[in-house]
This record gives C-alpha cells, sequence and structure tokens, in this order.
C-alpha cells in the first residue's frame, strides 16, 4: 500500500524514512518469495500439510534457541555456545527425569540458566569479549557432556517396550508427545507470546536495546550494567534450557552430540530476522520469521533434491543478502 | 550566611589520576544555594574529571567532598548516590542513548514502574512533555522515534532537561551550549536563571565561553594545569585579566 505509491512517487530514489519502513519488510518478503520459490519448483511435494506439519516441528527448536540469541545480541555481544549449552541442559534434564522423575526435566532448564550465569559473569567481570568468552564455553561444555554422558545417550520411551535392566531409558511418553505436530507447536507459541512481551513490552526487553546502544551512557548514570548482562546471559540460557527440552521431546533422546552447529543456525536465523550484530535493535515477531525462513529454505533444498553441500552454499548466499537488504547502515556507525 | 550555613557542597583538595596522567593535582571550590558558579580553564586542565569526580563517576585519589556540612563517604562514592542527593549533570559528550526515546532518556536509570516489570509509559511521555515546554521546546513531536532522529540541539534539550528534572540541589552542566547557535544558547541561559529563581537549585557550568561565563555567574573559579588556582566574583574580572588565569595562571 504505502510502499508501491512511494515507490511510484519517487520512482526509485527513495527517502530515508521510506526506505527504513521498506526494510522493515524485508524479512516478510523474503519468507514469502522462498515459498514461492519452492512450490513453484517443488509443488505439492513441498505445499502438502505433511510437508508443513513437518515445517511445524522442525522450526520451534530453532526459534527458542534464536530467542535466546536475540536477547544477547540485542545488547552488542553474542552467544556461540548454545549448541553445546542445548546438549549440556537436554543431558542434564534427561538425568533429572531419571533420578528425580518427570519433575526432574526442570534440572535441564537450570542447567541452560547456569551455563548462560557463567557466560555473563566471565564476561563482565574479566571483561573478556563474549565471542571469545562463549567460544571457549562452546568447547568445554561439550566435553563437560561427553565427559558427563560417558558417549552414551538417554532416551524417551512411550513405555510399551519396557526398558528392562537398561539405565539409560526413561518411560515419557508425555514429553514424546509433546514432541509432535499440535502439542510442540502450541507449546512453542506460547513461549513465543511470552517472548514477545518480555521483549518488546518490558523493562528488561527496553534495557537490552539501550545498553546495545550505548552501554557507557547507562554507567555514566548509574545503572549497573555488570549485573544486568549477568542477568541477560542468564536468561538467554533459561530460554537455551526450554530449547533443550524441547529438542528432547523432539528427538526423543538426549545424546551427546545434540545441537552441533546449531548456534551458527539460531544467529543465522537472528539476522535473518533483520537484527544488526551490533546490537540497539531487534524484533521478536521478525526472529521467528528469520528461524521459520531458514528451516523452509533447508526443508525446501532437500525437497528439491539439491545435494547438502550446495544447501549450505545457497543458505550462506541467502543470510548475506537478507543482510545487505535489511541492514540499516545509517544506523550503524563501525563493521566490526 | 557563611557563619550560621554551612555551604551546599564544598570541595577540598581532590586529585584524581589516571595511570601516570594527573588530570586533577588539586581541586577545591564552595558553591552556595541558588548560586551560580563557572569553572573555566583550557582544554585538558581538568574541569570534566573534576565535576565527574562531584558527581561520583569516580572517586578521588585524595581530598573531601562536605555536602551541607556532612562529609560524602569517598568510599561509597557513586553516581546514584550523588542522583539521589539531587545531583546531576549533563555531560560534555550528553550521556544520551541514541537508539532510545526522548521519554526513556529523561528517565534513564530511575523508570517509573507499571505492574513490576514494566514502565509507566503515559507517566513518562506526559512529564517529558512538561520538561520540554519548561525548556520552550516544541518541535519535538513524536516522542516515540529514537532520539537519534532528533537534531544536536533538540538532543542537547533532552540532556538538559533530564538534569533540571532531577537535579533538585546542583545542576552540573560541562560546555552545554558548545554545540548549540545563538538561539539556543540564549534559551539555555534564561533556562538556568529562571530554573535557579523558581526551584533555587544551583548551578556549576564549565564554559570555554567567557561572555557567558560573566553574563551567567555569580563566581568564576579558574583551573590551571589540575589546581583550582583563582575565583573571581562577579564583575570583579575583565576578559583579559581571566584570559590571562587561564593561559598563564595568575
Ligand atoms: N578517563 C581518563 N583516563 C585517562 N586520562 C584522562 C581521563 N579523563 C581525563 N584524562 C586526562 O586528564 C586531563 C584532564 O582532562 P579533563 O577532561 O578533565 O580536561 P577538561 O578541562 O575537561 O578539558 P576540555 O576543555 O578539553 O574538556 C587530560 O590530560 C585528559 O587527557
Ligand atoms: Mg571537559
Amino acid at each position: 500500500m504505502t510502499d508501491s505509491s512511494a515507490r511510484k512517487r519517487t520512482g526509485g530514489f527513495l527517502s530515508p524514512r521510506q526506505l527504513e519502513r521498506i526494510r522493515d519488510y524485508v524479512p516478510f518478503v523474503a519468507i514469502a518469495l522462498v515459498i514461492l520459490l519452492f512450490w513453484a519448483i517443488s509443488g505439492d511435494r513441498f505445499m502438502s500439510v505433511r510437508n508443513w506439519t513437518f515445517i511445524a516441528q522442525q522450526t520451534p527448536v530453532l526459534m527458542l534457541l534464536a530467542f535466546a540469541q536475540l536477547m544477547v545480541v540485542t545488547t552488542g555481544s553474542i552467544d556461540i555456545s548454545i549448541g553445546s549449552s542445548l546438549a549440556f541442559s537436554a543431558y542434564v534434564g534427561a538425568l533429572g527425569m531419571l533420578w528425580l522423575g518427570d519433575g526432574g526435566l526442570v534440572l535441564g532448564i537450570a542447567a541452560g540458566a547456569l551455563v548462560g550465569m557463567c557466560n555473563g559473569l566471565v564476561i563482565s567481570l574479566l571483561k573478556i569479549p563474549s565471542f571469545v568468552t562463549t567460544l571457549a564455553m562452546l568447547i568445554i561444555v561439550r566435553a563437560v557432556v561427553i565427559i558427563i554422558s560417558d558417549g552414551t545417550s538417554i532416551y524417551m520411551t512411550d513405555g510399551s517396550v519396557s526398558g528392562g535392566t537398561n539405565i539409560s531409558s526413561v518411560a515419557a511418553p508425555w514429553l514424546l508427545s509433546l514432541g509432535k505436530f499440535p502439542a510442540i507447536f502450541v507449546a512453542a507459541a506460547a513461549v513465543a507470546v511470552l517472548m514477545w512481551v518480555f521483549y518488546e513490552k518490558t523493562l528488561f526487553g527496553q534495557q537490552l536495546k539501550a545498553v546495545g546502544g550505548n552501554e557507557k551512557v547507562l554507567r555514566l548514570v548509574g545503572i549497573n550494567v555488570t549485573a544486568f548482562k549477568v542477568k541477560v546471559f542468564a536468561a538467554a540460557g533459561v530460554m537455551v534450557g526450554i530449547a533443550a527440552c524441547v529438542n528432547l521431546a523432539r528427538a526423543g533422546a538426549a545424546t551427546p552430540q545434540a545441537g552441533l552447529m546449531i548456534e551458527l543456525d539460531a544467529i543465522a536465523a537472528v539476522a535473518l530476522g533483520g537484527t544488526p550484530l551490533t546490537g540497539g535493535y531487534g524484533s521478536v515477531v521478525k526472529t521467528i520469521i528469520g528461524a521459520l525462513t531458514l528451516t523452509i529454505v533447508r526443508n525446501g533444498l532437500t525437497i528439491a533434491g539439491v545435494p547438502p553441500s550446495w544447501s549450505q552454499i545457497a543458505l550462506g548466499a541467502l543470510l548475506i543478502a537478507a543482510i545487505a537488504i535489511s541492514l540499516n547502515r545509517s544506523k550503524v556507525d563501525v563493521v566490526k | 550566611m557563611r557563619n550560621s550555613d554551612p555551604p551546599l557542597l564544598e570541595v577540598k583538595n581532590v586529585s584524581k589520576s589516571f595511570g601516570g596522567v594527573q588530570a586533577l593535582r588539586s581541586g577545591s571550590f564552595e558553591l552556595g544555594r541558588r548560586e551560580v558558579i563557572a569553572v573555566v580553564g583550557a582544554n585538558g586542565a581538568g574541569k570534566s574529571t573534576l565535576i565527574k569526580i562531584v558527581a561520583g563517576v569516580y572517586p578521588p585519589d585524595s581530598g573531601e567532598i562536605r555536602i551541607k556540612g556532612r562529609p560524602v563517604d569517598l568510599h561509597d562514592h557513586s553516581v546514584s548516590r550523588m542522583r539521589e542527593r539531587g545531583i546531576e549533570v549533563v555531560y560534555q559528550d550528553l550521556a544520551l542513548v541514541p537508539n532510545m526515546s526522548a521519554p526513556y532518556n529523561l528517565f534513564l536509570g530511575r523508570m517509573p514502574r507499571k505492574w513490576g516489570i514494566f514502565a509507566d509509559k503515559r507517566l513518562m511521555r506526559d512529564k517529558t512533555r512538561e520538561v520540554l515546554d519548561q525548556l520552550n521546546v516544541r518541535t519535538v513531536q513524536d516522542l516515540s522515534r529514537p532520539i537519534s532522529d532528533l537534531s544536536g540541539g533538540q538532543q542537547q534539550s533532552i540532556a538538559i532537561g533530564r538534569a533540571i528534572a532531577w537535579g533538585k540541589e546542583i545542576v552540573i552542566l560541562d560546555e552545554p551550549t558548545a554545540a548549540l547557535g545563538p538561539n539556543e544558547t540564549g534559551e539555555v541561559e534564561r533556562m538556568v536563571e529562571e530554573v535557579r529563581n523558581k526551584h533555587g537549585t544551583s548551578f556549576i557550568m564549565i564554559s570555554h565561553n567567557l561572555e557567558q561565563v560573566q553574563r551567567l555567574a555569580d563566581r568564576i573559579i579558574v583551573i590551571h594545569h589540575g589546581i583550582t588556582s583563582q575565583e573571581f566574583k562577579r564583575g570583579k574580572a575583565t576578559a583579559d585579566r581571566l584570559v590571562k588565569a587561564i593561559t598563564v595562571g595568575i
């Protein structure tokens, strides 16, 4: 509406304000184009209820991890430890269920919070950049998972087959059904609504953006930014913990290899959602779109029979293209 | 008056070094109620350092600060503490968060809460309008826009507005008009007079504009190479005399 009229009037030359408004729509246009493209290529094999059910099951874990990343990125930091943290949280959650019964799953969320808090403490107190800190945590936490799991997995069963003496399985039919279509979608939607309120409406969410905007100023007026950053990483950790529980439900097992490289997908989803990695701005809705776009592209390329390596190249190119279009350069003074 | 009441603010022999740099060697001055004082000095003389110590940004290496006769505990010296005592600063580089709105910046560090976790947006918007009106700024229409969209002068008025809105006792202005045109400069000067007369607020003003200093200040403190070397009452120093004090220290 405003878009097309603006374009007609200006004939290619747009005012910054109009450009900004158009940029706001980039993630939505991108996802529409991607859907149309794969529909054109693969037809009903892509545009089927079955495939969309699959996509609806596949997106939530990535979306939740992207939420965690969004909080951190908005402050101008980054968290690349979340893949390992996901595996750790899921494993601890599964152990909790083994030891304490169903309620023990919350230990998984606590484990995520713990990793996040460690990240935050190291970054704020030792003043080590978040990239380096969380890179170290990525390596350390993965090693911890391998050590405590001794390389073995814990399986969730539906209880019909008795595990016998095998201690590495838990009967949790409720969790497995949570990992399937309607339930996983509803659960993810509920968390998304909470996240939207948290990020867009609360003072905490505003402060995320303010820290990303100019952290020095907040210190100058007496705000304890150090403590706040620890809270941010802990909150992101809680979100990773929730993602880990959903992943446990979806995969039906806590494996030491869970979440390998998924931190990169989470960063990509945030970036596809138009959030500058320099911090200060961000959007929950667009991050959801980003996660969905990434899932759809991966799914569409597979259905179209594109070999995995070529898919990766296409994904990388898409990421650069999306950021190149949506980045508001007037709001980013330095590129690091 | 001096005999009966202690001055509002007393700063005695405060010093500060950063690594090897002695930014401030010995800063002393007093500030009375309803008084406007100016601090002048060459670039790098230590003016900003002196007022940042008063504001609680950093504790001095030595010296003491008294407010209404009571010593400030310099081991527990922080911006929040000084803000609680009604001391506000407009910093040289404004100290605004560019990607946030005018109301957010105005309430920075003291957000009014609603239901514990939300901001009281209406209260913030109304107060912002009120403060901007007081400064005769009527050009900021959309208060929800990030302030990086505003002009330099408008941003300045947000920074000054924040200080006068909360600085019940002392407002410190570090080169408040350096970036402003003549109209805006006049507006700031008028505001200083008005707030002082209406609310009895005291001002400490740093400025390189000697005419302005002579117009506004009851007393002028000269700082030379990190030492508050001289003091002049209103009308007691010609511009030439001030320049000499600033550049040569005598
Ligand atoms: N945080 C800091 N770290 C290191 N050196 C500093 C710091 N702050 C100030 N200095 C140094 O201390 C000296 C005094 O600085 P200050 O900012 O107080 O000067 P000023 O009088 O405000 O100057 P100007 O008129 O240029 O604003 C300068 O040499 C400056 O380089
Ligand atoms: Mg200065």
